[in-house]
């Protein structure tokens, strides 16, 4: 074994001797960038042996310079490496690389150095690599032991042999490094921004075999400096290699820089579209069902490490399709893993949510609500086409890893439809489901120095802007705080943006200089102001897609709830619609308030106006539904009375009903300050 | 004394250059820098607000093309080298814009062409071009990479990058040192999503002119007139990746209804009306690039421009 730590100090000093020593390095022909290391480090152009030792001192002895220089020097003695070896490749090749490195067509950079142990394994290594459209360069004993194995190389097939030495490496680096000038607008001299390239945007690897001396362990060694993953395979040991088998090589390289194959395609015999979201699945064309109150069912999605799951399984436990009769309601569990780099456990429930939307795309699968509440269906014509089980989780793997590519590098999907597997496991994520209501449970305003913004609207309400709370959810009940701070470290350009809430304005509404700063500026200069818990003091702007509207009826002193589901007149006089035509289109209209259902229970409601004692009617449907929770809320704050105060419907349907009503059961909100 | 024409705003249009001369690397005999504006362009006052440039649009292979121009230009429109010199010479467009319409047919599969094509035109006209490179997805890479191959040093504007499709058009953006086009369906959420999306693979700010998409006079013109209106309020409010200049090309024009079942005796002049009255009004919109494809549209159209910025058409004339 050799320690990586000591062979890289002892030829890092062979290094620095040589470079005193050197004599003729010159600059390549076919490159406007000189020795491209040096150059893009330091902004010298190498051409002779004073700028040389110039670069190299200026580099701060950087090894990958001295590297570079004294291969120079060997080349002009030289000349050339006699075919297959490339050596250095010149500029105009080099953009069209570059051109299929941005365009896509190549994921990533590979460099696999040394000679390997077993020809046949390091056949296999390139051809992975080919396979998962690496462009792979290739230096040292490598190239003569792959002459046997049947692997072609060449340009066309992404395999390119730089040179017959492991010193000829150091042209993968300069590739980088120009590629880093080319694309990257990095100016030659800014070591700095050539190293942040290097590290976040060219996708590279190195794949050591045996064989290396120490400089050229010093040399590859180097290379982690440019955010390179230097995969051993060989005798080296240390902490900063990462060692695999030859097997896992590529996959853990890959991984490691977060390089991904993408998927273009579903291969399931139904379509799969956004376009047939909308489409429900009636009784008469159901083929078989599932949940929905007739069997037990639910979906769970978990993170694993990675390794820990083969990406693209697909596991059905339990009978198929067509061992179940038609027109029955049948058990199933949806357990889907999921692996990724940057993956994390809070993102759990935000992608399980997704489930939804892609079982939905399926032409002839239909899925409604969540959790262990999923209802699904199959339908006649997609059986009779073909689809089974497996199919759906071939679908759910194929769309989470296509929309999600940035985030997953493995999605396995389980599907149990084995009735007593699928009870255990239910059992198990309703464990799951309570530990994820418990954290965002609790969670007050004041704890966090951030909100989310979400302004998924715009494209219809132009200068809407929801500020999304610990204890105010989106208007449109969709999103919490944690959906708004995870769908931001998803998508840092997306639709939810942080919000530094800064100095306070006035703590009773909810008004921050922060937040009026961003609504200022996210609204293009329409709304100067925002609390975020009033509704008659610049309330928020509403979109469209709020499931409430609160509303003040100054008759009343108070302020009534309508949720969308409820058809009648209200007792302002106007429906939903009207309402919601009168608020809507990323207005801030004082008084009215676009809100979820859930911040009705939030400690936060119509604290601008006094509390929750505010509150005088609401459509009965509403008020069963939250029953339960609201008074449990309302007993928590010493208002248990208040439940049975708040009118509806059936108690008060015009705005005369309603004050008569109030002022018989003393409704609370009559002797509070006046509203206007 | 002049009005603020500044409002309250305080930003101003990123530039970008198309062309390049001599001695700036290329051959052609003009270069343009585009943008530039704090204020919208026909206001006037102190603030800057450069007058729209006017494209000819050409194509490779004619029968693409509304029989109207071919009746108007003859065998031009066979022949790219020619009607792109024309443009120049004849008709006096200020940059023009290549259709690589060929491009278009199933199972294209002649790449070389399209450097030819491009070469070739590149050598009948001395202006700036824009060049319209593949339709199809699967050929887009190749098609790209030919593109900016064959204009290298001339700062191409390229066309069309979509949400959907960039990665190709804006490697040879980078590779090869052009601009692009980055178009999005009438929406400034989009625009600014896809402009994001292009600063994300690398593309600077001044190498991307949006195009907001225009639909025709009559089939939807004023949806793009708010988008265009919007994102130059955008630009000038402050939003950066929103900032640059916008191109129009209402291609549906000579296409429409009204012009497609014009009486023959009229129907050119109806096209050349149709086109002027879409065009100039995506230019007091904001749109610093306007495309066209009738050769009488250009000289009315810089006839208005001068008239709005100088003459009794526009405000100026009223003070």
């Amino acid at each position: 074994m050799t320690d990586v730590k000591i062979a890289v100090t002892s030829g890092e000093k062979r290094l620095q001797n040589r470079i005193l020593s050197i004599s003729t390095p010159r600059a390549y022909d076919e490159t406007a960038y000189h020795l491209p290391v040096s150059y893009a480090l330091t902004g010298l152009a190498v051409h002779d042996r004073a700028t040389a030792q110039e670069a190299y001192a200026r580099s701060g002895n950087n090894t990958i310079v001295a590297a570079e220089c004294l291969l120079s020097e060997q080349f002009a003695i030289g000349g050339k490496e006699h075919a297959p070896y490339t050596g250095f490749i010149g500029d105009t090749v080099l953009r069209k690389l570059g051109y299929s490195l941005v365009d896509g067509s190549i994921l990533g950079l590979a460099l696999v150095i040394g000679t390997p142990d077993n020809a046949g394994l390091a056949a296999g290594i390139c051809r992975e690599l080919q396979e998962k459209y690496m462009l792979t360069f290739l230096s040292g004993g490598v190239v003569p032991a792959l002459s046997g194995t049947g692997v072609k190389l060449g340009l066309e097939y992404r395999l390119i042999p730089l040179g017959s030495t492991n010193t000829h490496g150091i042209h993968f680096a300069d590739i980088v490094a120009r590629v880093a000038m080319m694309f990257g607008g990095v100016t030659p001299g800014d070591s700095g921004r050539l190293l942040k390239y290097a590290t976040e945007r060219a996708k590279a690897i190195v794949i050591v075999f045996s064989g290396l001396s120490d400089e050229d362990i010093a040399l590859v060694d180097a290379m982690r400096a440019l955010g390179f993953p230097i995969v051993s395979l060989g005798p080296y040991s240390g902490d900063a290699w990462i060692t695999a088998i030859p097997e896992d090589a590529v996959r853990v390289g890959m991984e490691a820089k977060g390089i991904r194959v993408t998927v273009t395609a579903i291969p399931i015999p139904m379509a799969c579209s956004p376009a047939f979201e909308g489409k429900s699945i009636r009784k008469e064309e159901m083929y078989v069902e599932f949940g929905g109150g007739r069997s037990p069912a639910f979906e769970l999605l978990r993170m694993r490490r990675p390794g820990e799951i083969k990406d693209g399984q697909i596991t059905v436990i339990g009978p198929e399709i067509d061992a179940m009769t038609e027109g029955s309601a049948n058990p199933l569990g949806i357990i889907i893993e999921v692996a990724g780099k940057s993956m994390k456990k809070d993102y759990e429930p935000i992608l399980e949510r997704r489930i939804h939307n892609f079982v939905n795309y399926g032409e002839g699968s239909w899925h409604v609500a969540q959790r262990d509440l999923i209802w699904v269906r199959i339908s006649k014509e997609a059986v009779a086409k073909g689809v089974r089980i497996e199919h759906i989780g071939k679908l759910l793997a194929g769309k989470f890893r296509m929309d999600f590519s940035a985030l997953l590098d493995a999605v396995a999907v389980t599907l149990i439809t084995d009735e007593k597997k699928v009870l255990a496991a239910k059992d198990e994520a309703e464990k799951v489901y309570e530990e994820r209501d418990a954290r965002i449970q609790g969670m007050r305003d004041e704890d966090v120095d951030t909100y989310y913004s979400c302004t998924l609207c715009q494209t219809f309400a132009p200068n809407h802007v929801c500020v999304i709370t610990p204890e105010r959810p989106a208007l449109c009940g969709a999103i919490s705080w944690l959906d708004g701070k995870i769908a931001y470290e998803i998508s840092p350009a997306g639709p939810n943006q942080p919000v530094k809430k800064g100095a306070l304005i006035n703590a009773q509404n909810g008004e921050y200089e922060g937040v009026n700063r961003f609504v200022k500026k996210t609204s293009h200069g329409e709304i100067d102001r925002c609390s975020l818990y009033s509704v008659m003091e610049y309330p928020m702007t509403c979109c469209g897609c709020f499931e409430c509207i609160a509303l003040m009826l100054p008759e009343v002193n108070g302020i009534m709830v309508v949720n969308r589901e409820f058809k009648g007149v209200t007792p302002s006089g106007m429906t939903f619609s009207t309402l919601a035509g009168t608020i809507g289109g990323g207005a801030q209209t004082p008084g009215f308030a676009g809100i979820s259902k859930n911040y009705i229970l939030s400690d936060r409601f119509l604290q601008g106006e006094g509390g929750i004692e505010r509150l005088v009617w609401m459509p009965i449907q509403l008020k069963d539904e939250l029953k339960n929770r609201l008074q449990k809320k309302l007993s928590e704050q010493g208002h248990a009375d208040l439940f049975e105060k708040i009118a509806d419907e059936t108690k008060a349907a015009t705005i005369e009903e309603l004050t008569t009503y109030l002022a018989g059961v003393d409704h609370p909100a009559l002797s509070m300050k006046p509203l206007v | 004394m002049a009005p603020d024409i500044r409002f309250d705003w305080t930003g101003t249009v990123g530039s970008v250059v198309l062309g390049a001369t001599k001695t700036e690397g290329g051959t052609r005999k003009i270069s343009y820098r585009i943008g530039g504006g704090s204020t919208l362009p026909f206001l006037s006052g102190n603030a800057s607000s450069p007058s729209p440039l006017v494209a000819l649009e050409i194509c490779d292979t004619s029968e693409y093309w509304s029989p109207v121009i071919r009746n108007y230009c003859g065998d031009l429109v066979d022949d790219i080298h020619a009607w792109s010199q024309a443009a120049e010479t004849l008709y006096g467009a200020d940059l023009v814009r290549l259709y690589l319409t060929s491009t278009k047919e199933r199972n294209f599969s002649d790449i070389v062409s399209v450097k030819t094509s491009i070469e070739d035109v590149l050598s009948a006209t001395g202006l700036p071009l824009i060049i319209e490179g593949s339709n199809e997805p699967k050929i887009d890479s190749e098609v790209f990479l030919k593109c900016g191959e064959a204009g290298e040093g001339e700062r191409l504007l390229l066309g069309t990058a979509e949400a959907s499709r960039y990665r190709s058009i804006a490697a040879a953006a980078l590779a090869y040192n052009h601009s692009l086009i980055a178009q999005s369906p009438i929406d400034i959420n989009l625009a600014k999503q896809l402009n994001i999306l292009l600063r994300e693979i690398g593309v600077p700010r001044d190498h991307i002119v949006i195009d907001p998409y225009t639909g025709t006079l009559g089939y939807g013109f004023e949806y793009s007139y708010s988008a265009i209106e919007r994102i130059r309020f955008s630009a000038l409010k402050g939003d950066a990746d929103l900032a640059m200049p916008m191109i129009s090309s209402a291609t549906d024009t000579l296409t429409v209804k009204e012009v497609r079942e014009a009486d023959p005796k009229w129907q050119d002049e109806i096209a050349v009306q149709w086109e002027f009255y879409t065009g100039i009004a995506a230019a007091v919109a904001g749109a610093e690039i306007i495309c066209v494809r009738h050769p009488r549209t250009i000289p009315m159209l810089r006839k208005a421009f001068l008239d709005l910025k100088t003459g009794t058409a526009g405000p100026a004339g009223l003070t």
